[in-house]
């Protein structure tokens, strides 16, 4: 979609969210509500279908499109799997399906493939209490499994979400198709789409800070005039700028470098720099606003604990900095500043 | 709520910069090894005339500006390019690189012609180099409270006063000095000029001060009644303040704000051998992705600059994260080193090196505007004083 279309939706898209995400509705998914009416009206506005082509019934947007809409949708903390289905949508048009009406999200891990028949068992499967359908890859093929079949056992996310440890034992599938990607590149562009959603929530959480400080009266005066507040919250900005920065670096390089292996370094380090930095961002915030942020009455936390989540979710600052340490330790020394100006690993020299 | 905007969009170098980065590698290739240098580990601040001189004879300093003073007429993402090359490549280019960076740039933009025809045909030659006379004894941070003073005399100025922590004044040829030409201490921003003073001047007297790893690069200059002409005045008299802050934004978001120890992550990357555990390897990954985001924050200031904007704000972000990283960087690879570097022999040259870094980590949060300088102008952008 070109640059107005693509600002028109995420104009539309944000007064939407202003207006239907509020904190109940947040809250109410952490007691076990699924907000069905909330979850239509975002298919009626066909954000799930953002990056499928218009011959099947999507936006016909792209990958950047897609990014930019999940960063948006970070940083009203969607508790619904928007950001899972439209990748999952996404994966299931590229291997030739069609992709459905419903909550879906990505079963990424140790699944095989026989025939049309999957077996294996995935933790920590975001939503998988509320989704419909289950995309996983296995070897070159891509599946999808709708939850009839599927095990789920809930292990909330401590954000509240319905995560679930997803086991599928001979489960038939809806779908199979030759995988787009890799299961590798599976989870690389689940990590971008994550570290774009943090980007959200971290631009959030600086904006909230930043207003209470200036609401907030101590000592006679708004605390936003304290020196000492000044700099907390500067050197939060310094954290949110390097996440959003790196993340919108990497959705760049994710979506002109092509689906199959766009930008494979700058996920890796974007993904990195997210997971690092959440836990600045979270203590400094919580920090400015005292006990008021720490309350649940507060909106603070819907941010800060989906940052905690987030962070380890499709590849934690370890995972991802072991991929890029062990490819810059092979390609060795001399390589290092070669591969920091190439958005790709490392080539051994 | 209004959100305090931080974007830093991604931007690609254009080609013909990434064309040449391609010829400033093949010649760092060639000539750094040929380079006899006193720092087993150059910066920006390690100083090379051969260099210096070999880098003017290829165009490369200066490469911005107009061809009649000898630049090329190129883009600040050509030279963005060069810099962040001779940085990753360890290149002893500290001789011109304050020339380069902030000294011709604001000849050009308020010097008189006699001036830049007499000066920056030498700069882009790598034969001329610039001192930068801000600090003085009582003024740090707080630039506006200098004292130096110049007096109006017939045909220029009397000089009197102490400039400090003036790097290369020992050995390069100018200082750009600010100084109070009217108006009484405590004026702050009004009255003030910046002069261009020859340090060969009768009057002017430069001192070492030794900084804590033993390095002679800092000096004290003193100016006891010496007589600088009056067409060595920079600009309008009394426009000082708003020339100094107009150079100080060159200063900032640049590769040398996050690349200034870069070789002690290569040496890490040497001590860890070819296949390191996973716990070393993770915690290399992590500091090669702060880098990676330093850098794609850093070409995005460059971009917005070249095209046509301002990012003072998103500059000193740049520097703020830039510098802390470069002084974590010594301390984490040091402890992963020691845990996991493959032999001892490789572990002793790099505790050399690890030792340098560390003594020299403290200036990187002070020099070119202090971490809390910078905190003030960000809050400041954040709207909050």
């Amino acid at each position: 979609m070109d640059r107005e279309t693509r600002d028109m939706l995420l104009e539309t898209a944000d007064r939407f969210f202003t207006d239907r995400c509020g904190r109940e509705i947040v809250n109410n998914v952490e007691k076990g509500a699924w907000p069905a009416e909330l979850w239509q009206a975002i298919e009626e506005m066909g954000l799930p279908h953002i990056a499928v082509p218009e011959e099947k019934g999507g936006s016909g947007g792209t990958m950047a499109d897609m990014l930019a809409l999940l960063r948006l949708a970070g940083s009203h903390a969607v508790p619904v799997p928007l950001a899972e289905t439209a990748l999952a949508n996404l994966l299931i048009a590229a291997a030739g399906g069609e992709p459905k009406a419903g909550p879906a999200t990505l079963a990424l891990g140790a699944l095989s493939l026989s025939g049309r028949r999957v077996t294996g068992r995935v933790e920590r499967v975001p939503f998988a209490m509320v989704a419909d359908r289950f995309v996983t890859v296995a070897g070159d093929k891509l599946a999808v499994v709708g939850k009839g079949g599927a095990r789920c056992e809930a292990t909330p996310s401590h954000a509240g979400e319905p995560y679930g440890t997803v086991t599928l034992d001979g489960t038939a599938v809806e779908f199979v198709g030759d995988a787009p990607v890799s299961a590798e590149r599976a989870v690389e562009l689940a990590a971008v789409m994550r570290a774009m959603q943090m980007a959200g929530a971290a631009d959030k959480v600086l904006a909230i800070a930043v207003e209470y400080s200036k609401q907030r009266v101590q000592f006679g005066r708004p605390i936003s005039t304290f020196q000492a507040i000044q700099h907390m919250l500067a050197e939060l900005a310094s954290c949110v700028a390097a996440t959003i920065a790196s993340a919108e670096a990497a959705a760049r390089d994710a979506d002109e470098g092509g689906l199959v292996d766009g930008g494979r370094f700058s996920i890796a380090a974007a993904k990195s720099q997210a997971s690092e930095f959440a836990h600045r961002i979270a203590a400094i915030s919580h920090q400015s606003m005292g006990a008021m942020g720490f309350t649940h009455e507060h909106v603070l936390h819907h941010y800060t604990r989906r940052l905690w989540v987030w962070r380890r979710d499709f590849g934690s600052e370890s995972f991802w900095g072991e991929k890029i340490g062990s490819a810059c330790a092979k390609a060795g020394p001399q390589a290092l500043w070669a591969s920091m100006t190439a958005s790709r690993y490392a080539q051994p020299a | 709520m209004s959100i305090p905007k931080l974007e830093f969009p991604p931007f690609h170098l254009p080609p013909e910069a990434e064309a040449l980065r391609s010829e400033v590698r093949a010649f760092l290739g060639e000539t750094l090894p040929k380079l006899k240098t006193e720092d087993r580990f150059p910066s920006w601040n390690t100083r090379s005339a051969e260099f210096s001189k070999a880098m003017g004879k290829k165009g490369w300093i200066g490469i911005t500006w107009p061809k009649r003073y000898g630049g090329s007429e190129r883009s600040f993402l050509d030279r963005y390019v060069i810099t962040e090359e001779l940085l990753g490549n360890g290149a002893p280019a500290g001789a011109h690189w304050v020339a380069d960076r902030q000294s011709g740039p604001l000849l050009l933009r308020f010097g008189s012609e006699e001036q830049r025809e007499a000066i920056l045909p030498r700069i882009t030659a790598g034969e001329c180099y610039f001192s930068i006379g801000m600090s003085e004894p009582d003024s740090g941070s707080d630039l506006a409270s200098v004292r130096t003073r110049a007096e109006p005399v017939p045909g220029g100025f009397r000089v009197n006063g102490t400039k400090v922590w003036t790097s290369g004044a020992h050995h390069n040829h100018y200082c750009i000095t600010l100084v109070r030409t009217s108006g009484q201490h405590g004026d702050r921003h009004k009255g003030l000029s910046q002069l261009l003073v020859d340090l060969k001047t009768p009057g002017v007297t430069i001192r070492p001060i030794i900084n804590l790893a033993g390095r002679h690069d800092w000096n004290e200059v003193t100016f006891n009644d010496a007589f600088i002409p009056e067409s060595c005045l920079i600009g309008n008299e009394g426009d000082g303040w708003l020339q100094v802050t107009s150079e100080l934004a060159f200063e900032r978001s640049g590769p040398e704000r996050f690349m200034q120890n870069f070789y002690i992550l290569r040496e890490l990357v040497r001590v860890l051998g070819r296949q390191p555990a996973k716990r070393a390897s993770a915690i290399l990954g992590r500091l090669v992705a702060r880098l990676w985001t330093l850098r794609q924050m850093s070409v995005a200031v460059a971009g917005m600059m070249q095209g046509g904007k301002s990012p003072a704000i998103e500059a000193a972000l740049v520097k703020d994260l830039g510098t802390i990283y470069q002084q974590d960087l010594p301390e984490i690879a040091r402890a992963i080193a020691e845990s996991d570097a493959t032999t001892e022999e490789d572990m002793a040259d790099f505790l050399d090196v690890a030792q340098y870094a560390t003594m020299m980590a403290p200036s990187y949060t002070i020099q070119g505007g202090t971490t809390q300088v910078l905190r003030g102008i960000v809050a400041r952008g954040l709207g909050l004083r």
